[in-house]
């Protein structure tokens, strides 16, 4: 059956990934260096998708203003989600604007390789839905599904325990049933999820197939996780720019003083600066207009635009987000760490730093590790940080 | 502005594709619009008002032609009616002729074409063509010859696109008006701007003064002044259409808002090195320190003017900023020690051209700031230098107006040995203007300043053109009079319209003299009992003195004002949105103004 539509639902927050969600939604944030939704987008236009309906909703306008209306020469239409009620509420948003079968995707989630072409050649007009499953160690930790063959018949939200191997990859091909099923559930205002509304089709007696995939599927729930998203896309070479040498992708306009270093695999997007002397790498991805200064040391970190290091600092583990600046000096030595999420504290995490967007460190300043840093935040010269700063919050000597 | 559009070698769709041009062309501001197609006969549908209305009027009818041509017009001779919309037809109804410009003799050929028993049917300038290509003909010319001959008799600027009844051919000049021909194998296009035949090519050959094309289908020759053919390039656009979608913004000018930071780091990438403290700008390598400069420009351009001659006067060089239109018909003294640089985001400013055209013909050296590559401006100037915002449509600038300020700042640092405070500044910009549009909240002030029938904008230094920009941003798109001062010269008169009614938007970035003094210019009114919006950097005490305060990030002095017109463009279009405005195409107004 051939589809050319797919909704791509890009409206919810990603709330786990705070504060690096203060301004923009979780499909905005950086896997290596380009935001997430831009790896689903791809793999939908390589699988033959003419259109693109994004559906948006938190801070809607990062999405929109990045990208525009068209993706690759594939029209983008937009569908506003103004409460966020869950993603099958969010793809409902889509309807008016579909005809025949379509895609839905999850816009925070990297899916990669045959799985989008495997859904479609799947799917067929006996199925309500078709869903692409990937066989995995980690299926109790996110969607797991249960089988009968081909047949679905049920998915589980993160059951815990190891008696699941089947991942649910978040891209489902779907008739128009799909939105009878969700306008029957959120009748009375209730928020419905896409495992949910499907589960539902289940036990209806809709036809639900599993589309099994050896495709690629990355997933980003917290902090830590851009740092191992992006060492996978280095690791892998799926970045996209020019190789100018094995496992070091720089932009058109970069400027790379010839006595730094880079240790591959890196990425430098455009117009980033390194200076003299400043060791690069391995597994950094440098976003666009970042500054490495001189003599300072980067390792397996994602440095998003506007971030700038200053001369004679080091890094290792960290993120940042947009507009952050540590001034001269600043240390993160990196390594395991316990991590305050909410109220949950995740232990041994690798994580120096995550620093939230324009937070600055005048200099000087030493990250513990897994120290979160929020928007806004300011760090005095020489103060040692650790746990938690809140956003706009001070930090004095 | 009018627009032209016209199309060779697509028979049996000639109708459509002269409907899509037009509807490409809508960016540009127009009050009725028509389309003439030639067959044996010429079959003419024009109307006054929204393009709608004439695509209601053509789908009842059933046009059919070989070749077409069509027009957007913008009122200059003769209220937007059905009558004075073009295309223009003689008396016997066989030929019809597209125009944009002026005819400043029109007066006097109307006279002679009436005692000589010609009839007008509209108020036009344009009307006298036609009528001056059917003489010719009946003379026994040939269709070419007749229109080159029409032309040569009339004064002023001028793009025209000319058919003939029972010729298969489109006839095109121009004069001091841009148009171009689109390129696709034995298909030829005609228009004023490339985004009308983007559909169908991206190869173009653009036309100069005084050149004469003939397009058939099959071949486009193309004479100069003296009627000798000439051979001329062909060039490939990279303008895509891609770019010129809403994006899911309700209007161009929000998405052309949000679009800015996108635009500043265009602006400036490749040309800022801040670790070596560099400005680099290629493309005037050739350009030395100036001994003193002149800005020409309009509009919001003019405030860009103001805001570079003030930088420039920073630095030591003698700048001033003087609107085109005044400077074209009584220019300053001017000699070759002059830099003259013209700013036009389109390159097609006809004030801006005639303007610089006075400069140049008294020696100065030329410098053209624009958008648009290969516009007018470029192939006119010594030297170009792009501001890089992308394709603008909304009629009201404003990402434009913010390049044109980061370039600005450019030329300055590369002229004057480079500011390290000032490069950071730029770098940061990006990340500080979406940090605005991330978090400020303009509702209150939006609805304060669309509740009041007119108010007020000022600032000082580096702020007076941002609030003469967001006074003119703020009129342009909500129809409410606003007025925008150096915070210094309202009690020199103008305090006298301050009431309680009239809230002022004061903008004030830094702690310095300026900004002391702006405060003391609060005091002022708001001792009337004016509402006071202050747009500021947080670096002064304001509570007390004002009644709403909107903070953008504190940067640098050269930069932070391009923080508070992003504010400004917020206040306006949410203000334009609430009362119900037509903030894309505001009423009477054309986004590139092509006649003086």
């Amino acid at each position: 059956m051939s589809i050319t539509a797919a909704v791509v639902l890009a409206a919810g927050e990603g709330e786990r990934l705070r504060p690096l969600t203060r301004n923009r939604p979780k499909p905005m944030l950086p896997a290596a260096n380009r935001p997430i939704i831009e790896y689903v987008f791809d793999a939908l236009v390589d699988a033959g998708i003419e259109e693109l309906h994004v559906v948006v909703g938190y801070k809607r306008d990062r999405v929109q203003g990045h990208v525009g209306s068209t993706y690759r020469g594939v029209p983008v239409t937009y569908h506003t989600q103004e409460k966020q009620l869950g993603s099958a509420h969010a793809a409902l948003q889509a309807r008016d604007a579909l005809d025949d079968d379509f895609l839905v995707v999850n816009g925070d989630q990297i899916a990669q390789g045959d799985l989008v072409a495997d859904v479609m050649a799947t799917h067929d007009a006996e199925s309500a839905v078709t869903l692409a499953v990937i066989e995995s160690d980690d299926a109790s930790m996110y969607g797991a599904v249960e089988t009968d063959g081909d047949r679905v018949t049920r998915i589980v939200e993160r059951p815990g325990g190891d008696e699941y191997r089947l991942l649910n990859a978040g891209v489902y091909a779907c008739d128009a049933s799909l939105f009878s099923a969700v306008e029957d559930a959120i009748g009375d205002g209730e928020s419905l999820t896409m495992p949910n509304a499907i589960s539902s089709l289940v036990e209806s007696g809709f036809e639900v197939r599993a589309a099994r995939t050896s495709g690629l599927w990355t997933d980003a729930t917290y902090p830590w996780d851009l740092l191992a998203v992006g060492q996978q896309l280095l690791d892998r070479g799926d970045i996209d720019g020019t190789e100018v040498r094995e496992g070091v992708w720089c932009a058109d306009r970069v400027r790379i003083h010839e006595d730094a270093v880079l240790r591959p695999p890196v990425v430098v997007s455009s117009d980033s600066e390194i200076g003299a002397n400043a060791v690069v790498g391995p597994h950094v991805a440098l976003g666009q207009n970042v500054t490495v200064g001189s003599n300072a040391t980067v390792e397996r970190s994602v440095l998003d635009a506007d971030t700038r290091v200053g001369a004679g600092s080091t890094l290792v583990d960290c993120v940042t987000g947009q507009g952050v600046s540590l001034g001269p000096g600043c240390v993160a030595p990196g390594g395991p760490a316990d991590v305050a999420v909410g109220t949950t504290v995740h232990e041994d995490r690798r994580l120096g730093a995550l620093v939230a967007d324009r937070a600055t460190a005048r200099g000087g300043v030493t990250f513990v590790p897994g120290t979160l840093v929020g928007p806004n935040a300011e760090l005095d010269a020489g103060t040692t940080v650790s746990g938690v700063i809140a956003e706009n919050g001070r930090v004095m000597r | 502005m009018c627009g032209i559009v016209g199309c060779v070698g697509r028979p049996d769709e000639t109708l459509d594709v002269l409907m899509t041009g037009l509807s490409n062309l809508e960016y540009r501001g127009y009050d009725s619009a028509g389309v003439a197609l030639s067959n044996e006969a010429l079959s003419v549908e024009k109307r006054a008002g929204e393009l709608e209305e004439l695509e209601n009027a053509v789908r009842t009818t059933s046009l059919h032609g070989n070749v077409g041509v069509g027009h957007t017009r913008w009122s200059t001779h003769g209220a937007p009616t059905d009558a004075n919309a073009h295309p223009h037809t003689d008396c016997s109804e066989r030929v019809a002729v597209v125009h944009n410009g002026i005819i400043e003799n029109y007066a006097e050929l109307k006279n002679e074409l009436q005692a000589r028993g010609h009839t007008f049917e509209s108020e036009t300038d344009t009307e006298v063509l036609p009528h001056l290509v059917e003489e010719y003909l009946e003379a026994g010319t040939d269709p070419e010859s007749a229109v080159r001959e029409a032309i040569g008799r009339i004064e002023g600027s001028y793009a025209v696109g000319v058919v003939v009844a029972g010729v298969d051919a489109i006839f095109a000049a121009r004069e001091d008006s841009p148009l171009v021909i689109g390129v696709a194998d034995d298909e030829f296009h005609l228009a004023s701007d490339v985004p009308a035949f983007l559909d169908y090519t991206d190869r173009v050959v653009y036309l100069d003064d005084g050149e004469f094309a003939t397009l058939r289908p099959g071949g486009l020759t193309v004479m100069d002044a003296e009627g000798t053919p000439i051979e001329k390039p062909v060039e490939t656009v990279d303008w895509d259409t891609e770019d010129t979608g809403k994006g899911g913004y309700d209007h161009y000018m929000l998405k052309e808002i949000h679009e800015q930071p996108q635009a500043i780091r265009q602006c400036l990438s490749g040309r800022v090195d801040e670790l070596r403290g560099r400005v680099e700008l290629e493309e005037l390598d050739r350009l030395a320190r100036p001994q003193r400069v002149q800005f020409v420009a309009c509009g919001t351009s003019y405030h860009a003017g103001l805001y570079a001659a003030h930088l420039f006067r920073e630095m030591g060089i003698p700048a001033q900023t003087f609107i085109a239109s005044e400077y074209a018909t009584s220019p300053p003294p001017v000699d070759e020690d002059e830099l003259v640089v013209a700013i036009t985001q389109s390159g097609e400013t006809a004030d801006t051209l005639s303007a610089l055209r006075e400069a140049k013909a008294r020696g100065a050296e030329t410098l053209a700031l624009t958008n648009v590559v290969g516009s007018s401006v470029t192939r006119e100037c010594d030297h170009t230098m792009y501001i890089r915002a992308g394709p603008e449509i909304g009629v009201a600038a404003s990402k434009t107006f913010t390049s044109q300020l980061v370039a600005v700042n450019l030329l300055v640092e590369a002229m004057n040995g480079n500011d390290a405070g000032v490069l950071t500044g730029l770098r940061d910009l990006a990340g500080d203007l979406q940090s605005v549009l991330d978090r400020v909240d303009v509702t209150a002030a939006a609805e304060r300043l669309a509740a009041a029938e007119r108010c007020f904008f000022v600032g000082r230094g580096l702020n007076h053109p941002v609030a003469l920009e967001g006074a003119l941003k703020f009129k342009e798109i909500t129809y409410v009079h606003a007025e925008g001062f150096p915070a210094g010269e309202l009690k020199h008169g103008s305090l006298a319209l301050v009431t309680d009614e009239t809230p002022v938007v004061a903008v004030l970035t830094g702690d310095g003299e300026e900004t002391q003094k702006t405060i003391g210019n609060i005091k002022e009114v708001e001792s009337r009992g004016a509402p006071v919006i202050a747009v500021t950097d947080g670096q002064v005490e304001l509570e007390g003195y004002v009644d709403e305060v909107i903070e953008v990030p504190a940067t640098h002095a050269h930069v932070a004002p391009l923080l508070a017109n992003a504010v400004l463009q917020l206040i306006a279009y949410r203000s334009a949105d609430l009362l119900g405005r037509s903030i894309d195409k505001p009423r009477n107004l054309a986004k590139s103004v092509t006649v003086e």
